[in-house]
C-alpha cells in the first residue's frame, strides 16, 4: 500500500470509529455509559503518555503526578475552597466559579507547564534514572496536595457533586434541544476530547515533530548529528504528554466529582504504564484497547462485568481479601506472554500478514 | 492533503453533536433493590490496600446476613449483601458506589467503611435519597449534620466522644501528665485529637506533642523518635491497625516505655498480641483503650450465647476466617441491627420508610456488643451507639474497669 493508500485507509477507520463512538450510548446502559466515559478519559493520558515512552522514548512512572495537577486545576477553579470539614478554619473562598467545561483546557495548559518544567531537569538523567526521578514525583505529590488543605481540602478533598458548576446533576439536562442523562453527558464530552486529542496526536507525530521524536528514541546521538535539538523535542514531548494528562485528570474530576490525594495514587502512574504497554508503544490505535484494559481489568479481577463468566471457583477467590490483586497480575502476566508488543503490535502483525508487503509506515 | 485532518475532525465533532442519542432513563415508582422476598444491599470494603485488614468487617456482616437467610431471612425477605472493593481509595469508593446504586440497583448502601470514603459517597447518596446506613466511621459528622445530610447514619461511638473519654480519664488520674499524640491526617486523626484535649479541659494534663502520618506512608518511625524526644510520658495513638502495632515496636526498640493509649479502631486483642512481639514488648502492658464490641479472645465470652453464635455463624459461613478477629464481631452487630430494621419494615418497604426506622431505634439486646450498650436514636439523637468500657491491656488480655461510659454532647 502506498502512503496516500494508507492515509485514506486510516481517515475512514477513524471516521468509522468516530460514528461508532457517537451512537454506541444508545446500545448500552446508563451506566455503561459512564464505565465507558472513563475509559475516553484514559485513552487522553495514554495518548499523552505514548508520545512520550512510545515515541520519544522517555519513560514515566510519574504520569498520575500530572493528572493529579489537572484534577485539582478543575477542582479549584470549580469549586474554589468552599469550607469543608476537614477544614472548617479555612477562610475566605478562593477561585471557583467556573463552568466545568472551560476549566479542561486549563488544566492541561497548567499540567503542561508542569511538565515543562519537568522535562528541562529530566533532560540530564535517562534511562533507570529517569524513571527513579518521575516516580518521585508520584510519590510526592500526595503529600504535597495535603499540606496545601486551604486550597486542597487535605484529605478530605474537593467534592464537585451538586456544585451549581457542574453541568451534569441526577436530573436530565438539555443540550442542542436533546435530553441527556449525566452518564451520557460524561461520555459524550469524554469522547469528543478524547477523539480531538486522537486526531491532535495523529498531526504531531505524523510530520517533522514525530520524526524528531522518534529520532531521539532510537538514538540520541544520531538525532543530535542529524541536526534534532535534544533539549527543544526532550522538553516539548515531556510538555504536550503532561498537558494531555492534564486534561485527562480535569476530565476525571469532573467524572469522578470528587478528587482528593488519593485519587491519583502512585498505583495510577503504573497502571497508565500498563495501558500503554498493552496498547502497544509507539502506536495510537492500540491505545484504546489499552484503555479499556486498565479501565475494566480492575472489575473483572473482581468479578464483576465480563469477570462474571469466570468459573464460580475463581469469582469465590476473588472475593476474599487480596484476590483481586491476584487475579489481576495472573491477567497480566498472560497477556504479556500472548502479546508482548501489546494491541498494537498484533495489529501490525496481522496487517503485514494481509498485505504480504512490509508496512511502510509502522516505524516501529 | 494537508486539510484533510482538520476537515474530518469537524465532521466527526458534527457527528457526534448530532447522533446524540440519550438512552430511556427508566421510570418506576417501587424502590429498587426490594420485592417480596429478597432484600439486595450493597457496601465497600477494602479487599486490597494499605486497610485489607478491615475487610474481616464486611465478611463478618455477611456471614451473618447468610445465617439469617438459612432461617428464612428478615420477615421473608433473603438479604443478598454485595461487597465491593475500594482498596482503602475514596476516589475508588465513589465509583464502586456509583455502580451500586445505578448498575445493581441496591436498595440501600450499608456499612460502607472509612471516613473520607463515606464523605466522599455522602453527596451523592443524600441527592438519590439512597440510604447509607450504619457507617463503618466514627467521624462525628454523621451524627452532628443528620439534618443536611438525612440519608446518612453512623453507628459507633463518635471519635469526638472517644477521644473526650480520654481526655477526661488521663485529667483524673495522671495529673500533669505531658502527652505526645501520634495520629492519621485526615478527620478520623483530627476528630479523636479535638475529643482528646476537650476532655483535658483546663486540667493540668497537657497534649505537648502531636505528629500527623499519612495512610500512604510506610512506617512512622520518625514520628514516635520525634515524640519520643518531646520527652512526653503519655503517647496516644490514634492510627489504624498497621500504624498502631509500628507504634509500638519502634517505642520498644527506642527504649520509650509511656502509659499507652490506643484508640478503639486498633484496641482488639489481636492487633495487641502481634504489638507484644511474643510478649518481648513491654509497652504495651498496661495500654488503655475503649471498646463497644465482645472480644472473641476474651475468656469471660466462652460461654456467652451471642458468641458462641458468633462462632458458629463464622464457622458455618465465612470458612477460613480467623475466629479471633474482633473486626467479624463488628460486622456482625451492624448487620444485626440491619436486619432488626428490616424485620420491621413489612410491606411498605421503601428507602424513605427504612430511614425513618433507622432513626427511631431502640435495641438493647444487640447479642455481639458488650453488654448494656444500647443501639438507639429519636428525635435530635441521631448517634446510634454512645456508649463504652474502658478496658486496660493486662497480663496478654483486656480487663474492663470503671463501668460504661456515656458520651451526652457526642
Amino acid at each position: 500500500m502506498s502512503p496516500r493508500v494508507t492515509r485514506i485507509v486510516g481517515f475512514v477507520a477513524f471516521a468509522a470509529f468516530a460514528v461508532f463512538v457517537a451512537v454506541l450510548p444508545a446500545f448500552i446502559n446508563d451506566f455503561k455509559a459512564q464505565q465507558y466515559a472513563y475509559v475516553g478519559i484514559y485513552l487522553i493520558a495514554l495518548l499523552g503518555l505514548n508520545i512520550l515512552t512510545g515515541y520519544t522514548g522517555q519513560i514515566s512512572l510519574g504520569h498520575g503526578a500530572f493528572m493529579a495537577v489537572g484534577g485539582y486545576t478543575t477542582a479549584i477553579l470549580m469549586a474554589g475552597n468552599e469550607p469543608s470539614i476537614a477544614c472548617s478554619s479555612c477562610d475566605g473562598p478562593i477561585g471557583g466559579g467556573m463552568k466545568d467545561i472551560w476549566t479542561i483546557p486549563i488544566a492541561g495548559l497548567v499540567a503542561g507547564l508542569v511538565g515543562i518544567a519537568f522535562g528541562l531537569p529530566a533532560l540530564r538523567l535517562s534511562g533507570l534514572y529517569l524513571a527513579l526521578a518521575t516516580f518521585a514525583i508520584a510519590v510526592a505529590l500526595p503529600p504535597f496536595v495535603k499540606r496545601f488543605e486551604e486550597l486542597t481540602g487535605g484529605g478530605s478533598g474537593i467534592n464537585l457533586f451538586g456544585l451549581p458548576e457542574h453541568t451534569g446533576s441526577i436530573t436530565n439536562l438539555e443540550i442542542f434541544g436533546r435530553s441527556l442523562t449525566f452518564n451520557d453527558w460524561l461520555y459524550y464530552l469524554s469522547w469528543v476530547v478524547a477523539l480531538v486529542a486522537f486526531a491532535g496526536a495523529w498531526l504531531a507525530l505524523r510530520g517533522r515533530t514525530g520524526r524528531a521524536f522518534r529520532a531521539v528514541r532510537d538514538s540520541e546521538t544520531a538525532a543530535v548529528s542529524s541536526g534534532v535539538s535534544l533539549a527543544r523535542y526532550k522538553t516539548l514531548a515531556y510538555g504536550i504528554s503532561a498537558a494531555y494528562a492534564g486534561v485527562a485528570g480535569g476530565l476525571y474530576a469532573i467524572a469522578n466529582t470528587f478528587v482528593n490525594p488519593d485519587t491519583f495514587p502512585i498505583a495510577l502512574s503504573i497502571f497508565l504504564l500498563i495501558g500503554v504497554v498493552v496498547g502497544g508503544l509507539g502506536g495510537l490505535t492500540g491505545l484504546v484497547f489499552g484503555a479499556i484494559f486498565i479501565y475494566f481489568l480492575p472489575l473483572w479481577a473482581q468479578g464483576e462485568d465480563l469477570g462474571s463468566l469466570l468459573p464460580n471457583r475463581i469469582i469465590e477467590e476473588t472475593q476474599k481479601p487480596g484476590g483481586p490483586a491476584i487475579v489481576y497480575g495472573v491477567i497480566l502476566i498472560l497477556l504479556m506472554f500472548v502479546i508482548p508488543n501489546g494491541v498494537g503490535g498484533l495489529f501490525r502483525r496481522v496487517g503485514q500478514l494481509l498485505t504480504s508487503r512490509r508496512y511502510s509506515r509502522s516505524a516501529k | 492533503m494537508r486539510r484533510h485532518p482538520a476537515l474530518v475532525v469537524l465532521a466527526v465533532a458534527a457527528v457526534l453533536a448530532l447522533a446524540a442519542l440519550p438512552g430511556a432513563l427508566a421510570g418506576s415508582s417501587a424502590d429498587p433493590g426490594v420485592t417480596a422476598t429478597t432484600i439486595l444491599i450493597g457496601g465497600t470494603s477494602p479487599l486490597t490496600g494499605p486497610a485489607a485488614a478491615y475487610a474481616s468487617v464486611a465478611r463478618g456482616a455477611k456471614a451473618y446476613f447468610d445465617s439469617v437467610n438459612a432461617t428464612g431471612g428478615a420477615a421473608k425477605r433473603k438479604i443478598e449483601y454485595k461487597i465491593v472493593d475500594d482498596g482503602y481509595n475514596p476516589a475508588q469508593t465513589v465509583q464502586a458506589v456509583r455502580r451500586l446504586v445505578e448498575q445493581d440497583d441496591v436498595f440501600a448502601v450499608f456499612n460502607t467503611l472509612g471516613t473520607e470514603h463515606n464523605l466522599a459517597i455522602r453527596p451523592y447518596l443524600n441527592q438519590n435519597k439512597v440510604p447509607q446506613l450504619f457507617v463503618a466511621s466514627g467521624a462525628t459528622t454523621w451524627g452532628r449534620d443528620a439534618a443536611e445530610f438525612p440519608w446518612t447514619i453512623g453507628f459507633q461511638p463518635s471519635y469526638q466522644a472517644e477521644g473526650l473519654v480520654y481526655g477526661q480519664y488521663i485529667a483524673k488520674t495522671k495529673k500533669g501528665a505531658k502527652i505526645a499524640v501520634l495520629f492519621q491526617n485526615d478527620s478520623y486523626g483530627k476528630d479523636l485529637l479535638v475529643g482528646l484535649k476537650a476532655g483535658l479541659g483546663r486540667s493540668s494534663s497537657k497534649v505537648i506533642a502531636a505528629e500527623p502520618y499519612e495512610v500512604t506512608a510506610p512506617d512512622v518511625g520518625s514520628q514516635i523518635a520525634k515524640l519520643k524526644a518531646s520527652g512526653a510520658n503519655v503517647l496516644a495513638i490514634f492510627a489504624t491497625p498497621t500504624f498502631a502495632i509500628q507504634a509500638y515496636v519502634f517505642a520498644n526498640r527506642l527504649g520509650w516505655r509511656p502509659l499507652v493509649i490506643n484508640n478503639g479502631v486498633s484496641g482488639t486483642a489481636n492487633i495487641m498480641l502481634i504489638a507484644s512481639e511474643g510478649g518481648k514488648n513491654k509497652v504495651v502492658e498496661g495500654t488503655i483503650t475503649s471498646s463497644i464490641l465482645k472480644d472473641p479472645t476474651d475468656p469471660r465470652w466462652k460461654n456467652d450465647p451471642g458468641m458462641r453464635r458468633y462462632r458458629s455463624i463464622l464457622a458455618k459461613y465465612a470458612n477460613g476466617a480467623n475466629v479471633n478477629d474482633i473486626y467479624h464481631v463488628y460486622g456482625m452487630a451492624a448487620a444485626f441491627e440491619t436486619v432488626g430494621l428490616f424485620k420491621r419494615l413489612g410491606a411498605n418497604a421503601t428507602r424513605a420508610r427504612l430511614m425513618v426506622l433507622a432513626r427511631s431505634v431502640t435495641s438493647a439486646g444487640n447479642p455481639f456488643l458488650l453488654p448494656g450498650i444500647s443501639v438507639k436514636t429519636g428525635k435530635g439523637d441521631n448517634f446510634p451507639i454512645q456508649q463504652g468500657q474502658l478496658q486496660r491491656w493486662t497480663k496478654g488480655r483486656w480487663v474492663p474497669f470503671g463501668g460504661l461510659w456515656t458520651s451526652k454532647r457526642n
